[in-house]
């Protein structure tokens, strides 16, 4: 196994008094894909967002490669190479989609290597150049989606958590974003990747975390996880 | 008819200064989601300011017109870090109507400051350009010719900056989806900072414009303060094109009627065209249910 880009020990967060997570526990091994699966408001979202800063580690660690991030504000965290691709895109609505692509090279200062990225990610998402200078409030779901990803590429940070790619678009849509995680796999990026639905990412995944209730269930390959009947019924519904 | 001319030259400057005091209470409250209640003794300290450098100091006027900027750029720093940011950081649901409540006390502090030093008699502004240019039988003040070009540059800078720089577009981003900005690295209470510094040193600059055709005393920013306010209003809180808009039509309504129908029915006719469009247009004419970020 390579070495662990991030490494969560004993996580606990959560909103107000109340805490969400109460120890979880995870290993994302560089150049990995891992899930994190569960139910709806059972803390997937909430393990994303404590890892980015936006919600404070009560108890326990979160290191990239090594270096503690609990404690760091969100802008610190993203200087220090987590990227962020959060649930419903989070897009500027009055910005172009250029320009939104931009915001995601705010902590690049180097121009040459903006316009780098900026060519990558518009030759791995084509339709973001067609759509370069179109308001973001204007795309349709699945372009939002394709932007937010974009976005996130352009931070080139080491990291890249993706909250729920899924969530609200058509079938054909989820296919082509899972087709962009997969291409994204391919090309050696460390990915978190927080779905709903295992089968999905069962042929994606290098591991998974079943998560309920603030806390991991079981661990394991997702195949092994999409025949454990009793796991899938108890948990996820079937 | 030889009248109209000084009229629409006196609406158009007027116009040009509501548009520059409304450019920083849009920004701010576009950006913040703060009415700066303070805004109006940050014009009034930016006339001030120029006056004693100039006047009292005997200073060049190179230095006394960039006074105002410095000075209010500083004061609106400092409303951010000693009133807003702690506001905002303890009690962020309820940070709009406390910062205006807030914001309203530096303001009466500010104004008292003022009264204090300077004491309640007017003083004439020294920094103004002497004479006039005549176009078409209508006398046009060199000053009010100033007053609308130094507006024009700094609204086009102010435009130019917010759409074209990494910091303008940090704040825009900010004032659109403050979560996404941090995601992505933005420091959101340096980007607010800025803001209110912008704001600040746009607003001294209005004062001293204003000072420069008015006189100056401690409510000097206060009526600016109020059109700026109306304007914002108007156009739909936080739209800064609709506010600029706003400010020259209204402006050309108050000195026509003004000269029409007598000085004192400017103000009120002004105010019954608001509750008229609030009335037609609740959000305001270019506004929408959420407010129009920048």
């Amino acid at each position: 196994m390579a070495e662990a880009a991030l490494a969560i020990e004993g996580l606990v967060t959560g909103y107000d008094r109340r805490d969400v997570l109460t120890g979880i526990s995870l290993d994302l091994p560089d150049g990995a894909l891992v899930t994190v699966v569960g139910p709806n408001g059972h803390g997937k979202t909430t393990l994303l967002r404590a890892i980015s800063g936006l919600l404070p580690t009560r108890r326990g660690s979160i290191r990239l490669f090594g270096k503690k991030l609990a404690g760091l504000a969100p802008h610190q965290v993203a200087a220090a190479g987590i990227v962020h691709v959060p649930q419903g895109d989070l897009l500027f609505p009055q910005m172009s989609v250029h320009e939104n692509l931009l915001m995601g090279a705010y902590l690049e200062n180097n121009q040459a290597v903006i316009r780098r990225r900026l060519e990558e990610v518009e030759a791995l998402l084509p339709k973001l150049a067609e759509r370069r200078d179109q308001l973001a409030s204007s795309l349709s779901g699945g372009e939002r989606r394709m932007v937010g990803i974009g976005r996130g590429l352009m931070m080139g940070g080491q990291v890249m958590l993706i909250d729920e790619p899924s969530l609200g678009l058509a079938p054909i849509i989820i296919e082509q974003v899972y087709e962009v995680i997969a291409r994204l796999k391919a090309s050696g990026r460390t990915i978190l990747l927080v779905e709903e639905n295992p089968a999905r990412v069962a042929d994606l995944a290098d591991a998974i975390h079943l998560l309920d209730n603030g806390r991991i269930v079981w661990s394991g390959p997702p195949h092994d996880l999409l025949e454990r009947d009793e796991l899938l019924e108890t948990y996820l519904g079937g | 008819m030889e009248i109209l001319g000084p009229v629409f030259v006196a609406g158009i400057t007027t116009g040009a200064l509501y548009a520059l005091a409304t450019i920083g209470l849009s920004l701010v409250w576009g950006a913040l989601g703060m009415l700066n209640m303070a805004h109006g003794a940050l014009l009034t300290i930016g006339g001030y300011a120029a006056f004693t450098l100039a006047t009292l100091l005997g200073a060049p006027w190179p230095v006394a017109v960039l006074a105002p900027v410095v000075v209010g750029a500083l004061i609106g720093a400092a409303i951010y870090l000693l009133v807003a940011q702690p506001l905002l950081a303890r009690a962020p649901k309820s940070f709009e109507t406390n910062v205006i409540i807030a914001t309203f006390g530096v303001a009466i502090a500010l104004e008292n400051a003022v009264l204090l030093i300077f004491g309640g008699q007017p003083f004439g502004q020294s920094i103004a350009l002497p004479g006039h240019l005549q176009a078409g039988g209508t006398f046009i003040p060199w000053q009010n010719v100033l007053i609308v070009a130094v507006v024009m540059v700094l609204m086009a800078g102010t435009a130019f900056f917010l759409a074209r720089t990494r910091a303008g577009r940090a704040i825009r981003a900010t004032a659109q989806h403050r979560e996404a900005a941090q995601l992505l690295g933005v420091p959101v209470g340096r980007v607010y900072l800025q803001v209110l510094a912008l704001s600040g040193g746009i607003a001294g600059t209005c004062g001293l414009l204003v000072s420069s055709i008015t006189q100056l005393s401690p409510t000097l920013g206060a009526d600016p303060m109020l059109k700026a306010f109306i304007m914002c209003v108007v156009a739909g809180l936080g739209n800064l094109p609709g506010a600029i808009g706003a400010a020259f039509v209204l402006a050309l309504i108050e000195a026509f009627a003004s000269y029409a129908l007598g000085a004192r029915w400017g103000f009120p006719l002004l105010l019954a065209i608001v509750i008229l469009v609030l009335i037609w247009r609740p959000d305001g004419l270019f506004g929408r249910a959420a407010v129009r970020r920048l």
